[in-house]
């Protein structure tokens, strides 16, 4: 597996930075990090650049992470890449959301980085 | 959370918390038909549970038990969180700043110095966390509950008054030897 470039969305800054962590963490090869804190930061990222990985969060100002999954069918450089939410929304009703609005995945807050290695291995392997 | 309003006498602030739903609200009707003892015992356990994953997880320490009548009255820090739906009322995570530096810290992973605006940050995620945790542990009991963007107040003279008028859950662990306290406070209805 090549050395990815992820995206990171979340309004708070300890929590990217202890996803990131998770990342390296679970034995992935990180290339480079990008962070947005909302929404609307992750689509404007998005127009211009081309990731392996989106990790985004739901709860978040101006845009949700389920109006961001949404809104990345449309984008270009989101084809293909999948998205994976990290949340402590992990109600039935949130993950069918986001699941049909285009994420590939779910991973509820708190989460060690064992579980996220099972969760996005599987999905960065199925990538052509 | 749908009213917070502070007010200043003597020089201390006074923060009252009100939680009143604005749907139907209180308990649904598995919880009403729950012995409320009961409810007690199972609301505790999941809030504990909930407190010990989180710092497993994402601070990276184990919770210990605590001896609550050691709690200083007064917390540097106070987290709070809304519910709303099955569930009504607001969750707290109350502790020194020395111990919020601390968490902060290890959420981090680093040694430096910790900005303010980290450590509310930390302590915010960390209420958010264990609101989401405990959730999840009473599903059966709770399945439609929404929680709030956290809140957190800082500084060393305010005393916090909550006009919840139902159940309330209070655990008190150690973290690294300094003592933290999370309170649920439920609306009846």
């Amino acid at each position: 597996m090549n050395a990815l470039r992820v995206l990171i969305v979340d309004d708070s800054s300890v929590m990217r930075k202890i996803v990131d962590r998770s990342l390296r963490q679970a034995g992935l090869a990180i290339k480079e990090v990008f962070e947005a804190s909302n929404g609307v930061e992750a689509l404007a990222r998005m127009q211009q650049t081309r990731v392996d990985l989106i990790l985004s969060d739901i709860n978040m100002p101006a845009m949700d992470g389920l109006e961001l999954v949404r809104q990345l069918q449309a984008v270009e450089n989101a084809q293909g890449v999948p998205i994976v939410m990290i949340t402590t929304e992990a109600g039935e009703t949130h993950v069918v959301q986001a699941l049909s609005n285009g994420a590939r995945g779910y991973i509820r807050k708190p989460f060690s980085p064992d579980q996220i290695k099972e969760r996005i291995i599987p999905l960065l392997e199925e990538q052509p | 959370m749908n009213g917070e309003r502070g007010s200043e006498s003597s020089g201390r602030v006074q923060l009252i918390i009100s939680a009143k739903s604005s749907g139907p609200g209180g308990f649904t009707s598995k919880l009403a038909g729950l012995p409320r003892e009961e409810m007690h015992q199972r609301f505790t356990a999941a809030l504990e549970a909930a407190a010990v994953e989180v710092f497993q997880m994402m601070v990276g320490t184990s919770l210990e038990p605590a001896d609550q009548s050691a709690l200083a009255r007064v917390a540097d820090y106070t987290a709070m969180i809304g519910l709303a739906g099955d569930l009504c009322g607001v969750l707290s995570f109350r502790c020194s700043s020395g111990a919020a530096e601390r968490i902060a810290a290890q959420m981090m992973g680093t040694d430096e110095n910790i900005s303010a605006e980290c450590i509310r940050d930390a302590l915010g995620e960390i209420c958010n966390m264990v609101a989401g945790s405990f959730k999840a542990q009473v599903s059966d009991l709770a399945g439609q509950c929404m929680l709030s963007v956290p809140t957190v107040v800082s500084g060393k003279d305010y005393q916090m008054y909550s006009l919840v008028d139902g159940l309330r859950i209070q655990v008190f662990k150690t973290f690294e030897g300094a003592l933290v306290r999370m309170t649920l406070d439920l609306h009846n209805n």
